[in-house]
């Protein structure tokens, strides 16, 4: 990009008008200055009912940048603060485990910043929070029509699971994988979990409700919300409902009554 | 009713399986837990689709599979497959099965693919 001057939107308690001067190393505005060596990550986001692109430095600016919005991403993505790796990736490969046809092998980046990795190329530029990482290992696959060794990257989205793949020299595969392996660890839960705490954590994630996993393993409703509340603890889980049970009070059980006798009454009674 | 042979080593995969797929509206026409009892109950129960996991005791689910199609060329399998063994779905897709899921599954990808399969 070569250096460019737009109108852009800039959150500062509100939204605003201002000129922006993307240059080969910073963006600028106004009286500030963003350094790309500066930025620790960078996103598309929903920012007070805007799209915007999201620069955290020591604090985080939101731009909205219109129309050019998916160019100045592209250019941010591949010049901010980032250790890059020349690779080609398929991703996704796989989501929620099934085979993504239509997806292709590209040539580009794996670049990794503060918070993040990116699959690069001029076309996608695809941010995986390091966060969101599950697993990472060595596959082999075959690519053209040779078998090749790969980085098998899998993350969370939309509650899916996706998987991407990574081919580059051994080398540079160790590296990544040595690193990823060092953030996985880190994520850990320091407790180890038992069989059924994982086979509970395998269901949620199949998506079972709560009563059907205590009917499949035979436990009570108390032992699960223990163990709910130990996956939350160690942030592994996170509470999105709470489910009320009740029962009838005098007033109730007479409207059951009324309906009962009304149900025996029809042509089918 | 699409019926449906569940066949997995594991007890919680096949009670996995068969929750999700009972509440998708399928009948679970039975259950195996290797390759040999997968074609024994195949003769017996006639089901539909079975869902055949690969790596078991006994017989595993690739040995199974070409049994099964012995049997009965039409046979609807979809292979149960772990992720790393894509290969090996490789060979059972040439082997004749009809669809694969890859664990750990979500129970909608699941049924999909089942009812995808069900209506070839």
């Amino acid at each position: 990009m070569p250096e460019t001057k737009l109108i852009a939107e800039f959150f500062e308690q509100n939204w605003k008008k201002v000129e922006v001067l993307i240059t080969e190393k910073s963006l600028v505005w106004e009286k500030s200055k963003i350094d790309f060596r500066e930025v620790a990550d960078l996103e598309i986001v929903q920012h007070v009912q805007k799209e915007c692109i999201r620069i955290r430095r020591e604090k985080d600016y939101y731009f909205n940048f219109g129309e050019k919005q998916k160019q100045v991403f592209r250019f941010l993505a591949f010049n901010i603060k980032s250790d890059k790796f020349a690779v080609y990736f398929l991703s996704p490969a796989l989501r929620g485990g099934v085979l993504v046809s239509n997806s292709k092998w590209e040539k580009g980046y794996f670049s990794i910043t503060e918070s993040a990795v990116w699959f690069l190329s001029p076309e996608r530029q695809i941010r995986v929070p390091l966060n969101t990482i599950g697993s990472v290992n060595k596959d082999t696959r075959t690519v053209g029509d040779k078998s090749r060794v790969v980085l098998s990257l899998s993350h969370m989205e939309n509650k899916e699971v996706v998987t991407s793949f990574i081919l580059c020299p051994e080398t540079t595969l160790e590296l990544l994988l040595d690193y990823l392996r060092r953030i996985l660890e880190q994520q850990k839960p320091k407790e180890k979990l038992s069989d059924i705490e994982e086979q509970i954590l395998t269901m949620v994630y199949t998506g079972l409700d709560s009563s059907n996993i205590e009917s499949v393993l035979g436990i009570s409703t108390e032992e699960l919300n223990k163990i709910y509340d130990k996956f939350v603890n160690l942030g592994i889980a996170k509470v999105v409902k709470i489910r009320k049970e009740i029962e009838l009070t005098p007033k109730g059980v007479v409207i059951v009554s009324e309906s009962a006798k009304k149900l025996g009454g029809g042509k089918s009674g | 009713m699409v019926k449906v042979l569940v066949v997995d080593d594991t007890a919680f995969m096949r009670k996995l399986l068969k929750n999700i797929l009972f509440s998708a509206g399928f009948d679970i026409a039975g259950e195996a837990e290797n390759g040999k009892q997968a074609i024994d109950l195949y003769r017996e129960l006639k089901p539909d689709i079975v869902t055949m996991d690969i790596v078991m005791p006994e017989m595993n689910g690739i040995d199974a599979l070409k049994e099964i199609k012995k049997l009965d060329p039409n046979a609807k399998v979809v292979m149960c497959t772990a992720v790393g063994q894509e290969q090996m779905v490789k060979m059972a897709i040439k082997l004749g099965a009809k669809g694969y899921i890859v664990k750990p599954f979500q129970a909608p990808k699941v049924v999909e693919e089942l009812r995808k399969v069900a209506r070839i």
